[in-house]
Parts: C-alpha cells; sequence; structure tokens
C-alpha cells in the first residue's frame, strides 16, 4: 500500500512540477516504484519534462471513465524502470474530475505503486481541490518571495479544511520545499531567509534548493536536472528524494554564498 | 491584662453663676454624692476648691459617650441597612458593567489563521498564533492576540491588545490605526472620549501558551 503525495503551491511557476519530475525520479533512483500522475488538466506539461511526450496515448480522464485501463495509460519512464507516468488530458478541462472517480484511481495507483505523487494545478479551484482530496501528505513549493508565501498559505488552508483525511479527523501530513533560493541576495536581505518563511508557513522542512539555471535546459531536454550528477539543484532534489524515502540526509545549509580561496581572494582586491 | 467595668452615674454641667452651682449641691448633695460631676466650659479655683472640700469627683471639658434613645438607635440602624444595600448596588452595577467590557462569550483559539480565512467572532477573542497576509479577523468584542499579525483585524470591542505588527492592517471601531505606533510586545489599544489610546502594556517577550 503505497503513500499519496500531492505537490502544491498554490501560485504558478515555482516549480511544482519541475519538483514533481525530479522527485518522482529520484524516488524510482532509491529502488521505490513511484508513479508521477499529472491533475493540471488542460495545461499538462509534466510529460514534456519527463521527456515522454511523444509517448502520451491514453490519458487520466480516459481512464476515470473508462475509455483505457490503468495499464494501458500508464507510461514507463526511459530513465528508470521503477518511475511511472500518468499523463493529464490536453482537451479536456478541469470540470470533467469528480471525486468518486478520482478517489477510485488514487486507490487503484496505491495497490500497485509505493509512491503516488499527485502534480497539482496552480490555484485553488475544483481541479487544485481533486488533487488534495485523497492526498496523505502534501508537499508544499515556495520561492522566497511574499506572493508565494501568501498563495501557499491558503493552498494549505484549504488542505487543511477540504482534504477527505481531514474530514476523518487525521491530519495531513504537510513539507516544505523552498525553490529556487539566491544564496546571495538571502545574504544581502533582498530574499526572505527559510527561517521567516518557516514561521509564516508552519510546516515542516523537507529541502531547500537553490537555483539552478540548469533546470530550464534539462526541462526543455525533457531529462530531469536530478539526473545532472553536477547541478546544484539536482544535488538538492536527490536529498529530498532520500529524504522521502526514509534516509536520513542533513540539511545542507545552501543560504550562504559559497566562500571558496579565490572569491576570497578577489574579494580582497576589490 | 485585668479589666474592670463600671457604669457611672455622670452629672454634667456647665457653670454660669458660682454661688448658684454651690447652692445647688449644697442641696441635693446626697442625691450626687457618687456621681461623677463634669463641668464643660471654664472651671474657677472657687469651685475646685468647694469640689474637693466636699470630696466629689469631677472632670473638666472631656467629650462623654452620649447615651442614645431607642428612636435615634432605629434610624441609625435603618441608614445603615440603606447605605450598605446601595453601596451594594453600586458594586453590582459596577461588575456587570466590567464584565460586559471584559468578557463577553470569550472565545479561546490556537490555531493559525492562514490566508484567505475570515473570522467572524461575535464576542471576545483571545487568539494564541499568528494572523498570516491574506487573513481578516473580525469581532464584535475585545480582541487579544499574542503572535504578529499580518492579515487584516476589525475590532469592534473596547479594547485590543497586539503586538508590534508593521504588516498589519488594523482597523478600530472603522478607524484605522496606525501601526507604527504599535512599538512593544503587548500594547493595548483602547477608546476612551473618542480618542483612540494605545499604551504600551509588555515590553519583553512572554510565553503564552506553555
Amino acid at each position: 500500500m503505497g503513500i499519496v503525495i500531492a505537490v502544491i503551491s498554490g501560485k504558478g511557476g515555482v516549480g511544482k512540477t519541475t519538483a514533481t519530475a525530479n522527485l518522482g525520479l529520484g524516488i524510482a533512483m532509491n529502488d521505490k516504484k513511484c508513479v508521477v500522475v499529472d491533475f493540471d488538466i488542460g495545461q499538462r506539461n509534466l510529460d514534456m519534462i519527463l521527456g515522454l511526450e511523444n509517448r502520451v496515448v491514453y490519458d487520466m480522464v480516459q481512464v476515470m471513465d473508462g475509455e483505457a485501463t490503468t495499464k494501458q495509460a500508464l507510461i514507463k519512464s526511459k530513465a528508470n524502470e521503477n518511475l511511472h507516468f500518468l499523463a493529464a488530458s490536453q482537451t479536456k478541462d478541469k470540470s470533467v474530475l469528480d471525486s468518486e472517480k478520482v478517489e477510485k484511481l488514487i486507490a487503484e495507483l496505491k495497490e500497485s505503486f509505493d509512491f503516488v505523487i499527485l502534480d497539482a494545478p496552480a490555484g485553488i479551484e475544483s481541479g487544485y481541490e481533486h488533487t488534495i482530496e485523497f492526498a496523505d501528505a502534501a508537499i508544499v513549493v515556495v520561492n522566497p518571495e511574499v506572493s508565494s508565501i501568501r498563495d501557499a498559505d491558503r493552498a494549505i488552508g484549504i488542505l487543511d479544511s477540504k482534504s477527505a483525511k481531514v474530514k476523518k479527523g487525521e491530519e495531513v501530513a504537510k513539507y516544505l520545499i523552498i525553490n529556487r533560493i539566491v544564496a546571495d541576495m538571502v545574504e544581502s536581505g533582498e530574499m526572505l531567509k527559510s527561517d521567516d518563511i518557516l514561521e509564516i508557513l508552519n510546516i515542516k522542512i523537507l529541502g531547500k534548493v537553490p537555483e539552478d539555471k540548469g533546470v530550464i535546459d534539462a526541462s526543455n531536454q525533457g531529462k530531469p536536472v536530478i539526473l545532472d550528477k553536477k547541478s546544484i539543484a539536482g544535488q538538492a532534489y536527490a536529498r529530498i528524494a532520500g529524504r522521502l524515502c526514509g534516509q536520513k540526509v542533513d540539511m545542507k545549509n545552501i543560504e550562504i554564498s559559497d566562500t571558496g580561496l579565490f572569491k576570497k581572494l578577489a574579494g580582497m582586491f576589490r | 491584662m485585668q479589666n474592670k467595668q463600671y457604669s457611672v452615674k455622670v452629672f454634667e454641667t456647665t457653670i454660669s453663676n458660682e454661688q448658684k452651682f454651690m447652692d445647688f449641691f449644697d442641696n441635693n448633695y446626697t442625691l450626687f454624692k457618687d456621681h461623677l460631676i463634669v463641668i464643660q466650659g471654664e472651671l474657677s479655683q472657687t469651685i475646685q476648691d468647694y469640689l474637693e472640700e466636699k470630696n466629689l469627683k469631677y472632670l473638666e471639658n472631656v467629650v462623654l459617650p452620649k447615651g442614645r434613645t431607642r428612636k435615634a438607635l432605629e434610624e441609625e440602624l435603618n441608614a445603615e441597612k440603606v447605605s450598605a444595600a446601595v453601596s451594594q448596588q453600586i458594586v453590582e452595577t459596577e461588575l456587570e458593567r466590567l464584565s460586559t467590557q471584559l468578557q463577553n462569550n470569550l472565545t479561546v483559539l490556537d490555531e493559525m489563521i492562514r490566508s484567505g480565512r475570515e473570522l467572524n467572532i461575535e464576542g471576545d477573542l483571545l487568539l494564541l498564533n499568528r494572523v498570516n497576509s491574506g487573513a481578516t479577523i473580525i469581532t464584535s468584542g475585545n480582541l487579544i492576540i499574542t503572535k504578529v499579525v499580518e492579515g487584516s483585524i476589525r475590532c469592534h470591542g473596547n479594547f485590543m491588545m497586539l503586538t508590534a505588527s508593521p504588516k498589519a492592517n488594523i482597523v478600530f471601531h472603522d478607524v484605522e490605526v496606525d501601526n507604527t505606533l504599535l512599538e512593544d510586545r503587548l500594547n493595548r489599544v483602547e477608546l476612551k472620549n473618542n480618542e483612540i489610546i494605545i499604551t504600551p502594556v509588555l515590553k519583553k517577550e512572554i510565553n503564552w501558551a506553555l
């Protein structure tokens, strides 16, 4: 019986889909069976980031409507055989989802995978509510900026009131990923510190991901950045995936800029 | 300590004519020989000598405990009862006034008020947690928040207690409160004679929810 994790953010463009793809692949690299499901119906991008866009035959909506079986619709990743992908429909819109169908689909996926990761749409409309309704845990992705944090706060508030688990009196575990941290800007006070973000959102930290130019290129090529061992963002995602798989990985402080010998020397002559 | 109590008969008088006084005592000596004579007013040497010669005990110019008639006593008791009832009434109305001022339907909450949430509280609210940006709290009564407020508050009670909250939007009785005036750990905002008065209450950090 697997665990269902919804990746949410509230605001768009903070790196939800990138995080979903990388964590899915990271979990798979830890020898766990993982499926990533794109819940952003009508605006699917997870297939492109995973490099599986030309392999999509059936989508999630067709599975829910009984037009295809789950097995037919699941796509195995090229990068790791433990990772599977279920695409969103690009032609339909979010109104096609309904609670019963979503519950049935998630229950089915939970049977055969260790991790079911749901990529939530941006915003807090019905599509978002269906994504979080049957999740056991949520990963909240934020950027260190006020608008992202307020939207995430709102998304957590809705999670706490609409989740089926909360309605049963249990609690949904919530974890935070702070994405696109620029150490120099945190040091100079231009960017919010992670401690401040944690105080506002009051949830547990799962990991911090530094800003990395390689992410865009990796997404465009359909090769998640976690595959690039040299990438600092990739390393950060690998650490987070390790934590999700139960390993004890220390939190790396990425909020202080690299002060190597060369940089120190350069500073002397400035 | 050894005590003895006596009831003594007192003859109180003021002397206007010394001769008349001495005549009176000569005539009524047997009647007054055991009385304590109290002379109010001037006491001359002649009278003193006379009293000593007759072996009469006397005092001059003292305030004696006065006996009262039954009617006066009853009146006094009645007045006491009335004043007790009045003061009791005053205390009760004062307490009632204070209780409506301090506590009506107090709600105590220890949860984070996240963005997008709107709390509408009928009565007073004691909140032991943060109010995040984008959240709204409206109370008809008093409001005490022990942690930072970044959202907006509308309070219609007699007072608010808030910590320094530079990002908050605070409206007290439809008047926007300049939140730079909330400088300390805990500030009291109250309405007195149509004026909003902000008093710092606490400078140091305290732990409310232990």
